[in-house]
């Protein structure tokens, strides 16, 4: 799909999605070896932005598997439509009668029963999850299964045999192959070590925070509204949070909500009160805030003017 | 190209990174795809198919330049400019003059690059052998450019300078000698320095394979028999173990269904019996152990302490919660701490803010303090374990809080490092603590204490 590493770059950008060389080699080859991509690191990087901005690039179709405590095989893969096998059971319940009422012997209106038991256990009453649907599917698809750390570690077991083969045995139907080979993501906030067999199997890459360069690019390309000069100033205000010792670290998300309220607020400068009003859209927990708030201080005594923070 | 990739990938699993033949491979087929043209995106498509922890890419970033060096440009000759004639004739006072410099300036003047027998002499004499970290290669480098006298350089260099003058080349023809020597000594420099690098990773490689052999008698060992080194060793193993742990426990978890019958399920997956109970669903519902650990981090019992939280909290997704306690002479909260930090940040933290007295060791009033302050934590799905050798410094055991505490909790059980025939022994309560107690395990060493963890999360 992509025929070099610079198209990678470009196909990117046209998603607003500003890449590192580090992920567009890594990108360019999880296409060239079909193999899944594992992205690690701290949350609202755009991890998960990635995937999108990589199915979209490649015009595949993004189907999304939410991982979290508890997930099991029904909800990731299939499920029957029970409800709907017992109402249509129930609404058709005259039509099997008729087809029963001449059957000599109970054997052979079991037989005869048999030979339409398929219509219960078809795709019809199959409720297909995320990853049925991303092997059923006739289209490219790009499967992003996010936050993989969040769920047990039976299930990444049973992601892995899928990711393997990219089929799987439905009991009532036999075994499903995908027609073609989805592309998968992975994210993971890395809150537990993945196991062993599962990174081995993919690709690599850690996102981390971007630099002050990075992410103002980042800032300019999303929120064009704010001022070259504000962005700045605000984008270094968050890097110099970021070196605190804070329980949540603002991430890229954070820094774009930021801006926008910025934008909203119609600041002209970051001063003391526009900081103060606005420290909660970056900041989740009040003791960090009141860890910001005291950086602040200390640099307003220092700057005199309280314009920068850095 | 595919043995240098082969004894990188050597190199880094010397260095602690593990590196399976699967992954070596997809490097292989990342570099077929990627060419070599680019030194970044091959680093990267390296780093990618083979680094998957993020702790690890510094060992990465460190030990790829040594093997796929930036290929040195060969030294410049920067005797090119003189006639065969000058150049005998300032080989010639070079030789009366230069003594030690002798070797190092035949390969600074005329470009000659140093041999690998020559440079491996150096690094012996320099001492390579007995370094253990890539990170001292610069170090290194510096002995052996010592080692070539390097630090007279600049004398014996402006001495020749003068005698080129003297020979009659114009300054213009000096300048340009100078600064291709000036080149070459950056490049041999740098030279010294990823051989030394390249040595050291080597040595690496061969010694990792005693290490692996190493670890393993290592866990058999007492705590108490391990030196500062080796216990390093072993704390490089514990994540490693506690993944192996973790799999058996997750397995272990979804097999033991407890037998209780899940009406709910039941009734859904016989909905296409008609409602017959043919297909029992159970409940899955794990129960994950909810723990209370009490550690005893007096002196003797440090190391065990420190092994045992950290597994402890390797293994946090495979508990429903955990609080611990530390205790010397009295009770202190740390859960908190490991709350906060990394496994192996909280335990060094807590060992550093609680540091050892001398014989102040105080069973019993911690007991009471947690029959006091902490008795709420438990309830009947409570495991609490207590680590400690049970030595009382002949302070009141406290037998009736203890009783306090078994009766709260779902289990209660002991760990200690101490061999049977010693409890009860001096100051030992251990006696009287075990009966009370659904099971004792004896902890010696990382072996005992892996066994010992893996059955209390049943």
């Amino acid at each position: 799909m992509f025929e070099s590493l610079e198209h990678v770059g470009e196909a990117l950008a046209d998603q607003q999605y500003i890449a590192s060389s580090e992920i567009m080699t890594v990108l360019f080859l999880a296409e060239k070896l079909g193999k899944p991509l594992l992205t690690e690191g701290p949350a609202g990087v755009g991890k998960t932005e990635l995937g999108k901005a990589w199915a979209a690039a490649t015009g595949r179709r993004l189907i999304r598997l939410q991982c979290y405590e508890g997930l099991d095989e029904s909800k990731a893969l299939y499920e029957w439509e029970y409800a709907k096998q017992m109402l249509y059971t129930q609404l058709l319940r005259d039509k099997l009668s008729d087809l029963l009422a001449d059957a000599q012997s109970l054997t052979e209106a079991a037989d005869r029963l048999g030979s339409e038991e398929d219509v219960f256990f078809s795709d019809r009453f199959l409720l297909p999850r995320p990853l049925l649907q991303a092997i059923n599917s006739d289209e490219p698809v790009l499967l992003l299964v996010d936050e993989i750390d969040r769920a047990d570690a039976e299930f990444e077991a049973f992601l892995l045999e899928i990711l393997s083969d990219f089929q799987v045995s439905i009991p009532e139907l036999g075994t499903v192959t995908a027609r073609q080979h989805p592309a998968v993501i992975l994210t993971s906030n890395n809150t537990r070590e993945l196991s062993e067999a599962l990174k081995r199997r993919c690709l690599y890459i850690h996102i981390d925070y971007p630099n002050v360069a990075e992410e103002l690019r980042i800032v300019q390309l999303k929120v064009p509204e704010l001022g070259p000069e504000l962005s700045r100033q605000a984008v270094e205000a968050v890097q110099a949070l970021r070196q605190l010792d804070l329980r949540k670290s603002p991430s890229v998300s954070e820094t774009l909500d930021w801006a926008r309220a910025l934008v909203t607020l119609n600041a002209s400068s970051l001063d003391k009160d526009t900081l103060e009003n606005t420290l909660t859209v970056l900041l989740k927990y009040e003791s960090d805030a009141q860890q910001a708030r005291r950086l602040m201080r200390r640099s307003m005594g220092e700057e005199g003017d309280g314009r920068t923070y850095r | 190209m595919e043995e240098r990739i082969a004894r990188f990938v050597s190199g880094l699993r010397a260095s602690g990174v593990r590196v399976s033949i699967a992954e070596s491979e997809d490097a292989w087929h990342a570099v077929n795809h990627m060419g070599i043209l680019d030194r970044d995106t091959y680093r990267l498509s390296l780093r990618s198919t083979l680094i998957k922890d993020p702790t690890d890419i510094p060992i990465f970033e460190e030990l790829f330049p040594l093997y796929f060096g930036t290929d040195e440009p060969p030294l410049l000759n920067p005797m090119a400019e003189l006639t065969p004639e000058q150049q005998d004739q300032l080989w010639d006072m070079i030789q009366e003059f230069a003594g030690d410099l002798e070797e190092l300036l035949s390969w600074l003047l005329s470009g000659q690059t140093p041999s690998e027998e020559d440079l491996q002499e150096l690094a012996d004499m320099a001492g390579v052998q007995m370094a253990g970290s890539p990170q001292q290669a610069e170090w290194y480098a510096r002995r052996m450019q010592r080692l070539l006298g390097w630090e007279h350089l600049e004398e014996v260099l402006e001495q020749i300078w003068e005698m080129l003058a003297e020979m009659g080349l114009s300054p213009q023809e000096i300048d340009a000698i100078k600064e291709q020597v000036g080149e070459n000594q950056e490049q041999l420099s740098e030279h010294l320095a990823d051989f030394a690098g390249r040595q050291i990773v080597d040595q690496m490689v061969e010694e990792s394979a005693q290490k692996r052999d190493n670890v393993h008698e290592l866990m058999q060992r007492s705590f108490n028999a391990l030196g500062e080194r080796e216990m390093q060793l072993l704390r490089d193993q514990v994540r490693r173990l506690a993944a192996r742990l973790r799999s058996r426990v997750a397995l272990r978890q979804k097999r033991g269904k407890n037998g209780k019958l899940d009406a709910k399920a039941t009734i859904r997956a016989n909905l296409r019996y008609s409602g017959v109970p043919l297909e029992l669903r159970f409940k899955t519902r794990r129960t994950k152990p909810k723990l209370v650990v009490l550690c005893d981090i007096s002196t003797s019992m440090r190391p065990v302490a420190e092994f045992m939280l950290h597994l402890l909290y390797e293994l946090q997704d495979q508990v429903a919660k955990t609080r611990s306690f530390a205790f010397i002479s009295h009770i202190v909260d740390v859960s908190d701490t490991f709350n906060r930090h990394r496994p192996a940040t909280a335990v060094q933290r807590v060992l550093h803010d609680l540091p050892p007295g001398y014989y102040n060791t105080d069973l019993g009033n911690t007991l009471r303090g947690f029959v006091d302050g902490y008795l709420d934590t438990l309830d009947n799905r409570t495991t609490f374990i207590v680590l400690g050798d049970g030595r009382n410094n002949y302070n009141d055991p406290a037998l009736d809080a203890f009783q306090e505490i078994k009766k709260r909790a779902r289990r209660v059980l002991w760990l200690n490092p101490e061999y049977p025939r010693q409890w009860g022994t001096g100051d030992s309560d251990m006696l009287q603590y075990a009966p009370l107690c659904d099971h004792v395990y004896q902890v010696r060493n990382l072996a005992q204490l892996t066994d010992a963890i893996d059955k209390l999360m049943a």
